[in-house]
């Protein structure tokens, strides 16, 4: 039993694999052939972007492991504090720890 | 500094450069996020092989979550796949984004190494290509690219290395305020885009996977994607015909 769930998880293992290789190859091969700076190039762009913000949105959201024993108001609020910072100070590094620290506070008192 | 600084870097500077922006803060935090995912592929049943190989060959933190947490619910393999292609669909669109703007075609790199070198495009090293670009001549972003996205990788593999035995070394308290970072990282570094469009797409891709999640699973984030992306586009034409009057 032990071995045949262990052969089962590296064939899943492998699919993972292949299923995340197979877009990075894709990406070298069609890298060469868009031209930059056209519509198509602007928007594989703007979609990357949103598909970047919205898979670490839902990581924040609906987490997974440690980050779910805590409140979705206190991840929001620290998300708030770093964006607000980063809006008008445009550093990022100061934003981040503050972001973390409002974070950490709101989860350890309230 | 002044742009003139950035230009007469030279291509070793330059990595030195990515190297020590990587080691501010997203090295260490992408460490302590794969940390906290080898302790979930851990709880999953994924031995410490398995947990090693999945960062080695997928590299991409939403993917494997979905991976361990399907292969939790005992799910076929044929969902495994699927679900974590979607997942990580967004590698497709990155790895073009990054090769226009590194310029890639002009380093007459041969098609193994152009393989090589995206297979260590993550999320956090894409979007601090966006930043370095702002900096950066565009000659110089492959070598910056390729010192910062290495310090990531060796932090996020020593990170899975550790985190599979000492998971319990951090208490939990301190653990989930640590893998806090990354996504905030993320998230403040790519709401600061150049491109007003892209700032929308992020702020469109934020509002809508989230809330689509419910509905579609895994397919928020493709539909996020197309939604949020094709808004975007339509605003920057509209808005360059605009301007040109």
């Amino acid at each position: 039993m032990e071995q045949l769930t262990s052969f089962f998880a590296w064939w899943a293992l492998l699919a993972a694999i292949a299923g995340t290789m197979v877009w990075r190859f894709a990406g070298v091969f069609l890298a060469s052939r868009i031209p930059p700076d056209s519509a198509l190039m602007v928007w594989i762009n703007n979609m990357a972007y949103a598909m970047v913000s919205g898979v670490v949105m839902l990581a924040l959201v609906h987490p997974t492991g440690v980050l779910e024993t805590t409140l979705l108001e206190h991840r929001i609020f620290g998300l708030a504090v770093g964006l607000a910072i980063v809006v008008f100070t445009k550093r990022l590094m100061f934003s981040l720890l503050f972001g973390v620290v409002s974070f950490a506070v709101a989860v350890t008192l309230f | 500094m002044s742009d003139l600084y950035y230009q007469s870097l030279s291509i070793d500077q330059t990595r030195w450069n990515a190297t020590i922006d990587a080691l501010r803060a997203p090295g260490p935090a992408i460490g302590l996020t794969m940390a906290g995912y080898s302790t979930i592929a851990r709880e999953a049943g994924l031995n410490f092989w398995m947990s090693l190989a999945t960062s080695l060959g997928i590299w991409g933190l939403p993917g494997q979550v979905v991976l361990v947490s399907l292969y939790a619910a005992g799910a076929s393999l044929f969902i495994i796949f699927v679900a974590v292609s979607l997942a990580n669909l967004r590698m497709l669109l990155m790895v073009i984004s990054a090769a226009d703007m590194m310029d890639l075609a002009s380093h007459k790199l041969p098609l193994w190494k152009r393989i090589f070198w995206m297979h260590f495009l993550s999320i956090t090293s894409w979007t601090n290509l966006g930043f370095a670009q702002q900096k950066y001549p565009s000659h110089l972003l492959l070598a910056y690219y390729q010192g910062f996205t290495l310090t990531i990788f060796f932090f996020g593999i020593l990170g899975t290395i550790l985190g599979y035995f000492l998971g319990d070394l951090l208490k939990p308290e301190i653990l989930r305020i640590v893998i806090f970072i990354t996504p905030i990282y993320i998230l403040l570094n790519i709401i600061n885009a150049r491109d007003k469009a892209n700032r929308l797409a992020v702020v469109l891709g934020s509002i809508l996977c989230p809330m689509l999640f419910p509905l579609a699973g895994e397919w928020a984030i493709l539909l996020a994607g197309l939604v949020g992306g094709a808004i975007a586009s339509l605003y920057s034409r509209y808005n360059t015909r605009w301007h040109l009057g």
